[in-house]
């Protein structure tokens, strides 16, 4: 037994590593992974770690794949990122990945590292599994290798609106916003849109196409808590519906892995709150 | 770059629940589910006991030996145990809906609560139910 105290620590003991599932249940025959190649250590390497890797290349007629790779950790920086590019170097040229700040704030690399979602950049070598599994983030349509189709996911997005919207005249200089005011989107407004906790959220799996998910609804009540926002109205308006809010059942996969530490399923909570509160 | 054709197959879905780790947080939702299904079905059970009870001696001591069989038994414990785990992960909903226990700690906490709860109410009442019974 063991109380999580935050996104980032890793479980000491594993009960169940996947679900009791078919391998393939309910999996297209476009998305069934078949078996992949293995690229074994290079001559010299004595520290080694093998890497599953999910691979799928569109130019091919081929399904995707898992590759095993194994990778020199005394010639590799400590992340999964690092591991990765490692193998790009080192190995495949063709290994396919987005990345850029590598130190957790631009949210590219966010991908499914042993069954659970984070940022490459953040995650250790050291805290994965032997051997480590890396996919692409979760229920995404997948363009390359560990680049996923975040078309849909940005579409949610942009239907809640993510900008201050106001009605009253437009003052000489800025709206003010008091400290105790602004105080008010902390742990919101720090969301990198990585869509790590969208990709681990069941009730996206299953109404991914009518249930916004967990990072828009986020950002929907950062800009419900924006002091300056005067469209709450039509914002809440938005939002109430069976499925775009309601389809949360409070699992709380969101909060469990969110690697910026942030509060999903808290900020759908206020959300349902508000909705509610505006009905009396 | 070569321009890839987008109409010649659909990209694959990476897989979700085939590779996703259980935690504690979607265990016990899917639990909770999995639960009132199985309380669904234990009220199918109390309903013919009452059915039986109602139609006299005979149909009530079939059903009461079935009931009291083993496998009987088993079920009756396994309604006891969903029925705890159902109450307390329900209780643990409603404090959600109010807004409150939203931090991973108090997730845990609340979750590791709902598991253990429901084993020890799931135990005493069955200890109960010896006692008294008979």
């Amino acid at each position: 037994m063991m109380i999580i105290r935050s996104s980032d620590q890793v479980p000491r003991t594993t009960l169940l590593k996947r679900f009791p599932v078919p391998r393939n249940l309910g999996v297209g025959p476009e998305s069934r992974i078949g078996r992949g190649k293995t690229w074994p250590a290079l001559a010299g390497a004595v520290r080694v770690k093998a890497f599953e890797i999910y691979r799928y290349d569109p130019d091919s007629d081929d399904n995707p794949r898992l590759d095993t790779f194994e990778v020199d950790l005394d010639d590799c920086g400590p992340m999964v990122l690092d591991a990765l590019i490692w193998i790009k170097n080192k190995v495949d040229p063709t290994l396919t990945f987005r990345r850029s700040c590598r130190e957790g704030i631009c949210g590219s690399c966010a991908m499914t590292m042993d069954g659970t979602n984070w940022l490459a950049c953040t995650r250790f070598i050291s805290d994965m599994a032997a051997p480590a599994t890396v996919y692409p983030l979760a229920n995404m349509r997948i363009i390359k290798d560990l680049v996923p189709d975040l078309t849909h996911v940005f579409a949610q997005y942009a239907m809640i609106e993510p900008w201050l919207q106001t009605r009253t005249p437009e003052p000489e200089r800025e709206r003010p916003q008091s400290p105790e005011e602004r105080s008010r989107l902390d742990g919101y407004y720090e969301c990198i849109l990585c869509f790590c906790c969208t990709s681990g959220c069941p009730s996206h799996w299953w109404n991914g196409d009518r249930f916004l998910g967990p990072a828009a609804l986020l950002q929907a009540y950062r800009w419900l808590a924006d002091s300056r926002d005067e469209a709450t109205g039509e914002r809440l308006d938005i939002l109430e519906d069976p499925f775009r809010l309601y389809r949360c059942h409070t699992i709380l996969n969101c909060t469990r892995t969110c690697p910026k530490g942030l509060n999903p399923g808290k900020a759908i909570a206020e959300i349902k709150k508000m909705v509610l509160e505006r009905r009396t | 770059m070569m321009p890839t054709s987008p109409a010649k197959r659909p990209r694959p879905l990476s897989p979700n629940i085939q590779i996703y780790r259980p935690q504690l947080t979607s265990v016990l939702s899917i639990a909770n589910r999995i639960s009132g299904v199985v309380l669904s079905l234990g009220a199918v059970v109390l309903v013919i006991w009452l059915l039986a009870a109602a139609a006299g001696p005979e149909a009530y001591a079939v059903v009461q030996g079935a009931l009291a069989s083993w496998l009987g038994q088993v079920v009756l414990f396994g309604c006891t145990f969903a029925f705890f785990l159902h109450l307390c992960g329900g209780i643990r909903h409603l404090v959600w809906d109010m807004g409150y226990g939203y931090e991973l700690s108090l997730i845990y906490a609340s979750g590791w609560a709902v598991v253990a709860g429901s084993v020890a109410l799931t135990v005493l009442a069955w200890i109960a139910s010896l006692l008294l019974g008979d």
